[in-house]
């Protein structure tokens, strides 16, 4: 017998789900009516076709509502701001922070200026006719504002994983 | 079933620290849930476990609902996820259980309707994604959405894996069938 192509196969799945219609359709009965071995895989896909139809729901035991809401305390997950990863991501920020402000207090950063003339950058200069004004550039400033930028990320990382965790237990425990 | 306004103050109350009206959404979403963990473990009272584990995982991660999508589609993802990790934690344990539940269910339904009987059979030579794409299909209350989003699909892949898997389905049926005749 010959094979039918995947691609009339897909018809006949198409076909008894019903999502085959118009032109397709027609097209498709006319197939059929001619062709023998079309018919036959047609049965054959029919049969499998009806044999998951019967496929329902399943249902837990009549006291899973119950179990599920007795066991919803009981049971916790940890969190990836836990308050060991917080603590080391705190530890890490307090390092890089504390090594920066070394750094400005012996004036490493005391030399690093400059000036950036927007003049020379040419694309720039392609889209403004007026002159350009000249931005200065202080390496101290800038390191000030990433020291400035770690604290407040450290009393973040400080906030979600130590002090709401105590004061939401703390809080738990009055209840 | 619950509105999808219900369904959003239900989501409101228990963000706002109420546990009870989370019953309401178990109760709801229940059977569905079930029959995923079910469908992938093949094994009841692991399933109502996992299932169980999924419900309460849902209920501590709530907050990190976006609710772009339907919560029924997150939690049946959930579902998806703690189910398959049950299958790859007990797979030895499971394949054996799985292998006696099928050939009773099989030796019951021969007698019913031979060519049911046969496909059913046949489902064991389906890979597992293929196998729970289609048992899932054929599950009316589920829309093909649903299936390829808790599987992890666009709509097309899931589609054509539904499509082959029905056609390997109806070879070995021809094939079972032709074998059967021959020994009689």
């Amino acid at each position: 017998m010959e094979k039918i192509p995947t691609a009339t196969d897909d018809r006949l799945l198409d076909y008894l789900d019903g999502k085959l219609e118009g032109a397709a359709l027609q097209q498709l009965k006319k197939e059929l009516e001619s062709s023998s071995p079309l018919q036959a895989r047609l049965e054959t896909l029919r049969a499998v076709h009806r044999a998951l139809a019967h496929a329902k729901l399943e249902s837990p035991s009549p006291a899973f509502v119950n179990r599920v809401m007795q066991n919803l305390s009981s049971v916790s997950f940890p969190s990836a701001w836990s308050p060991q990863n917080g603590l080391l991501l705190l530890v890490g920020v307090m390092v890089s922070a504390g090594i920066l402000v070394v750094m400005i207090s012996a004036g490493i950063f005391d030399q690093v200026q400059g000036v950036v003339s927007l003049e020379q950058v040419s694309p720039v200069k392609k889209y403004f006719q007026q002159s350009l004004p000249v931005i200065s550039i202080n390496g101290k400033l800038i390191i000030n504002i990433i020291v400035g930028l770690n604290l407040v990320l450290a009393f973040l990382v400080l906030d979600k994983t130590v002090l709401k965790p105590f004061f939401q237990r703390r809080a738990g425990a009055h209840l | 079933m619950i509105s999808l306004q219900e369904e959003n103050e239900l989501i409101d109350r228990i963000l706002a620290g109420k546990q009870e009206p989370y019953a309401r959404l178990v109760e709801n979403y229940q059977r569905f849930a079930f029959t995923i963990a079910l469908k992938i473990l093949n094994n009841r009272p692991e399933a109502e476990e996992a299932t169980q584990d999924a419900f309460i995982k849902a209920f501590h991660y709530l907050k990190n609902f976006n609710r772009k999508a339907r919560f029924s589609t997150w939690l049946y993802r959930i579902v998806f996820n703690t189910a398959v990790s049950y299958k790859r934690k007990n797979r030895t344990i499971l394949s054996s259980i799985e292998y006696h539940d099928k050939s009773d269910e099989t030796e019951q339904s021969l007698e019913k309707n031979d060519k049911q009987a046969f496909v059913l059979k046949a489902m064991d030579k389906l890979n597992e994604a293929d196998r729970l794409a289609i048992q899932l299909y054929y599950i009316k209350e589920f829309s093909m959405d649903e299936v390829a989003e808790l599987m992890g699909q666009n709509m097309n892949t899931l589609k054509v894996r539904i499509h082959r898997a029905r056609q390997r389905l109806a070879d070995e049926l021809k094939k079972m069938l032709k074998e059967e005749a021959l020994t009689l």
